[in-house]
């Protein structure tokens, strides 16, 4: 009875995830054929091989690409928590004037896109003798007017009563921060979290103009020069893709809950 | 960006400069890294230079002026309205499909959702690679299913009339799992006891979702909407990977007219001038938006 | 290496001597190149083999990207006045951007002072870069465009091979080549050619016509398109009515697809670059014999320029270190690196007598394909038109031909587009030179 109920949900769900992950299907297939089966129909593989793996590894140092990835963003993302969270706290806990301006400074800034500052912040990474280091991929991300955005929208919505009692109790703002607003934002600093690592991760643009040397590129740009320099072999060129997409899909398959509600709660605090 | 701090912190213990050391982080790097780079545009865009950065000159709005006057750059904003009224759509209505397949728990409901969800791990140039080959012109399996269907094979991106739908569709998809995500969670928060009450007031299953459901989301679905726009709107890795703006220059949409003339044309103040104009209506934008959601939206609270 | 290696290993020697431990004193020259994949490898072979042939230069190759991204970076650095490379390859089409900059030591300028004589590079390379007058480029990579024939398609359809073809002849032969089925739908094209400029601006060349004024840009310093001209007109109308009829494939801007489909037999004439050649053969495998020929014409065969990219030495270092740079283009430039690099690759040798050496010889022999791009190269004419045209603003203008040729397969007569992208290619022509002018 309540399969029957269900069953057009099976049936609607099943299509659509099918068709949602039938691009990446089709990539993980090319990636596990030989070069002269790479036209041949099915989607699985004729002649299953790990060869177009073995040259991918073998042609590009991806686990230092991955290893680079995983560092920058990991820096960027720490330095966005700490850096929303200190702003944020201001903007909601301490009265100054100019506070709303602020506040609303960081809104035009989450819109000011990337590509407007590029060139003069090109200059001005080259200027402090950044080119080609971690400092390029890192610093100028550390402050995030999202970030300031989500976390002083969140902290508004904490009751009052928790800061009241901290003050009564005689803590500083420095102790309210620490004691208070830190546990009491985490689903929000996970939210943030989340999207920086991510949005991190996927940046190219940036990492594909200051960086030179091979050892300082991110996993990112591996996908693109594999692109630009494996002209016609789609297996390899699929084969690194698969490998520059596993961390990411790894860590959302581990820690999806976590992911998804602090996606959900910071996206909805608005 | 003066900053003034109050004499008195109101009804607070400590000193008017206390603000300070929580505010420097964030705000200095914003200082150094995005408001000083925006000043920096403005005074390229408001110059003349060749492509090496010699004999720069003031020439005023004369930058200003040459893109307002050329036809492509008109061409380029309207195929990024164009583009976001592609993708918003399709995302809005993806998402919200896959939101209502997986909101209530249902034997299997997990599974289905690290589905829909999966995509939010994609990295765009993963994505990028996966569409190139699944709309491959030789091998590409769109291609094949249209064949089984009996319908020839199509240009996906290959063809003007087709590329800015077709990468529209590349967009929507990397972002339909973040939108999945978000709308999930807003129809969770729906109270439970308004959709019973409707039930027992004898209210199909349409009727609950058009005039309960949806009005309660829209709250959801209007801030949704506004980080797909926006999101959409400086859309570039993909367009970068697939199509570099063509063919015959159809999926040049603003953001990658000031990539093309900043980075391959070489004409840096009038690429700073296109971009600043590009923060002008993405800032205008924004602010419409904010406008609308305070005066229209249906607030559940 | 014989005795100019013994030369160089006892100049060496003495430098260990004199100054202590040699490693502490070798020169460092930092080199930006744009070769990907297999030709990647050849040319970090190459930079191996000098660092090992003697002890006072190293030179630090470093891959930067596509082409495009190449000069990005390069211009990033003028900009900033410090960052750039000893020497950089950029693309043939940066020649004028190259020479306008004002960053570039001369090659010729390096030649005369190091007592190379000029006369030993062959005609086209030379004349390509030679900006008013002066090189300033090595031609490292050399191409230029040939015909491929799927030779199993051509048997069957009944047709012979021959080297040289006008636009007429192949359209003919690729009307005859095409196979389709019950339906109408084609299985097998005629001709497949990626929508690069680069087939236009030679169509032009090969047919005796300039693709910018003041010949080619040779006689003085173009200021406005000439490709409007009858051969480029002949060649987009020819494409797109070919396309139209299905007897040719358009697979986009990507060679890569192109030559999947070239490859896979479903197209049974392509045009690539002769430096394609390597791929696309390992590609087809033993699916079917492959024959290339000369680059088609309109009326009368002229001669295609050369095409692939260039090495700069950059001012601004330390005498030492230029002289360095020298070095390293000097071995780049001897015949057996010339023929190395030739077999490697597929791009042909810039100097003279490499194509008879005895390796080079060997190699010719088991896959003769590869002197077809010398052949077409020897018994091109040399003038203006097969100069290749030197413009400054090519990269943008290229965008727009090829936007042209995308709206010529969507209707519009070829006349009409190319007309309309030279108004837009002539106004970007007059910025960039309105720009570089007072220099």
């Amino acid at each position: 009875m309540r399969l029957r109920k269900l069953l057009p949900t099976y049936l609607l769900a099943s299509a659509y995830a099918f068709l949602l992950v039938l691009p990446l299907l089709t990539l993980l297939s090319a990636s596990l054929r030989a070069e002269g089966d790479l036209y041949a129909p099915g989607l699985l593989p004729p002649h299953p091989t790990l060869e177009p793996y073995r040259e991918a590894l073998s042609r590009y140092p991806l686990p230092r690409f991955l290893l680079n990835s995983l560092l920058v963003s990991t820096a960027v993302t720490l330095g966005v928590l700490a850096t929303s969270l200190l702003a944020a706290y201001a903007l909601t806990r301490l009265r100054f004037r100019g506070r709303e301006a602020l506040f609303g400074l960081a809104v035009a800034l989450l819109l000011v896109p990337g590509e407007v500052t590029f060139l003069p912040l090109y200059l001005l990474v080259d200027r402090l003798g950044w080119l080609d280091t971690y400092a390029a991929l890192t610093v100028p991300f550390m402050a995030s007017p999202l970030g300031v955005f989500l976390l002083r929208q969140y902290l508004r919505t904490l009751p009052e009563d928790y800061f009241d009692a901290a003050r009564i109790d005689g803590a500083t703002h420095w102790q309210a921060l620490r004691h208070v607003a830190l546990p009491l934002s985490a689903p929000a600093l996970g939210a943030l979290a989340a999207l920086t690592f991510i949005g991190t991760w996927n940046m190219y643009l940036w990492p594909l103009v200051v960086t030179k040397s091979r050892e300082m590129q991110t996993a990112q740009i591996a996908v693109n020069f594999i692109l630009n320099e494996e002209v016609a072999r789609w297996n390899v060129v699929a084969a690194g893709a698969i490998l520059v997409l596993l961390p990411t899909l790894i860590a959302f398959l581990l820690a999806q809950r976590a992911f998804v509600r602090g996606i959900a709660l910071g996206g909805l605090k608005g | 960006m003066a900053l003034v701090l109050a004499r008195k912190g109101v009804g607070r213990k400590g000193e008017p400069w206390s603000a300070l050391p929580f505010l420097l982080p964030a705000y200095g790097l914003f200082l150094l890294f995005m408001v000083l780079p925006v000043l920096e545009a403005l005074w390229l865009s408001l110059h003349r230079e060749d492509l090496f950065g010699r004999g720069r000159e003031w020439v005023g709005l004369g930058n200003f002026q040459e893109v307002l006057a050329r036809p492509e750059f008109w061409k380029s904003a309207l195929l990024t309205l164009k583009f976001a009224l592609v993708v918003a759509p399709l995302e809005l209505a993806l998402g919200l499909l896959a939101a209502l397949l997986v909101y209530r728990p249902y034997p299997g409901v997990a599974f289905f959702r690290t589905l829909f969800f999966l995509t939010t791990a994609v990295p765009t140039a993963v994505a990028a690679v996966a569409w190139g080959w699944f709309l491959h012109p030789v091998g590409g399996w769109a291609n094949r299913l249209l064949a089984g269907l009996g319908l020839p094979p199509q240009p996906w991106l290959t063809s003007p009339d087709l590329a800015l739908y077709t990468l529209g569709v590349i967009t929507a998809w990397a972002g339909v799992g973040f939108t999945a995500i978000l709308l999930t969670a807003g129809l969770q928060n729906i109270p439970e006891e308004v959709l019973e009450a409707a039930t027992v007031d004898g209210a199909s299953p349409w009727t609950r979702f058009f005039r309960i459901t949806l009005p309660l989301l829209s709250p959801t679905l209007f801030l949704v909407g506004l980080l797909v726009v926006l999101k959409s709107l400086t859309a570039f890795g993909q367009i970068h990977l697939l199509t570099r703006g063509g063919p015959a220059e159809s999926s040049m949409v603003w953001i990658y007219r000031v990539y093309q003339d900043a980075f391959f044309n070489f004409q840096v103040p009038l690429a700073a001038a296109e971009a600043l104009l590009l923060f002008l209506v993405l800032l205008l934008l924004a602010a419409l938006q904010f406008w609308l959601i305070g005066r229209r939206v249906h607030y559940a609270a | 290496m014989g005795m100019r290696g013994f030369f160089l290993a006892k100049a060496g020697l003495l430098t260990a001597l004199l100054l202590g431990t040699a490693q502490a004193q070798r020169t460092t020259v930092e080199f930006w190149h744009s070769m990907g994949g297999v030709l990647g490898e050849a040319t970090e072979a190459l930079v191996k083999e000098f660092n090992a042939s003697q002890n006072r230069v190293q030179v630090k190759a470093q891959y930067v990207g596509s082409y495009d991204d190449g000069i990005n970076k390069l211009l990033a650095a003028l900009r900033a006045g410090r960052g750039f490379p000893h020497v950089i390859q950029v693309y043939d089409i940066g020649a004028r951007i190259m020479a306008d900059s004002g960053a570039v030591v001369p090659l010729e300028d390096l030649a005369r002072r190091n007592g190379f004589d000029l006369d030993r590079f062959l005609p086209q390379p030379r004349n390509y870069y030679t900006v008013d007058g002066k090189l300033y480029g090595l031609a490292f990579n050399s191409s230029n465009p040939i015909l491929y024939f799927n030779m199993a398609a051509f048997q069957e359809a009944g047709i012979p091979f021959k080297p040289t073809w006008s636009l007429k002849d192949l359209e003919e032969a690729a009307r005859k080549l095409t196979k389709k089925d019950a339906q109408g739908r084609t299985v097998r094209y005629g001709l497949s050619i990626p929508i690069d400029s680069w087939f236009v601006e030679q169509i032009s060349y090969n047919s005796g016509e300039y693709f910018c004024n003041n010949e080619n840009g040779r006689r003085a310093r173009a200021m406005a398109v000439a490709f409007d001209n009858p051969a480029a007109v002949a060649f987009l109308d020819t494409y797109a009515r070919l396309v139209r009829e299905g007897v040719a494939a358009n697979t986009g801007r990507n060679w890569a697809d192109s030559q999947s489909l070239f490859a896979q037999g479903q197209a049974a004439i392509a045009s690539y670059s002769t430096a394609s050649l390597t791929g696309v053969l390992r590609q087809v495998g033993n699916r079917f014999p492959l024959r290339t020929a000369y680059y088609p014409y309109l009326k009368e065969r002229n001669g295609v320029a050369i095409g692939g990219a260039a090495l700069y030495v950059l001012k601004g270092f330390p005498e030492a270190e230029t002289q360095g740079a020298w070095e390293f283009v000097r071995f780049l430039l001897e015949p057996k690196t010339q023929a190395k690099w030739h077999l490697a690759t597929g791009y042909f040798p810039v100097v003279k007598g490499v194509a008879e050496l005895p390796e080079v010889r060997q190699a010719h022999v088991r896959q003769a394909n590869y002197t077809t791009a010398i052949q077409q190269l020897a018994t091109s004419k040399v003038n203006n038109a097969s100069a290749g045209c030197l413009m400054g603003a090519f990269p943008e203008i290229r965008q727009y031909v090829q936007a042209a040729w995308e709206e010529v397969l969507k209707g519009k007569p070829a006349q009409e587009a190319l007309r309309e992208a030279k108004a837009k290619a002539d106004a970007a022509l007059e910025r960039y030179n309105r720009g570089v002018a007072g220099r």
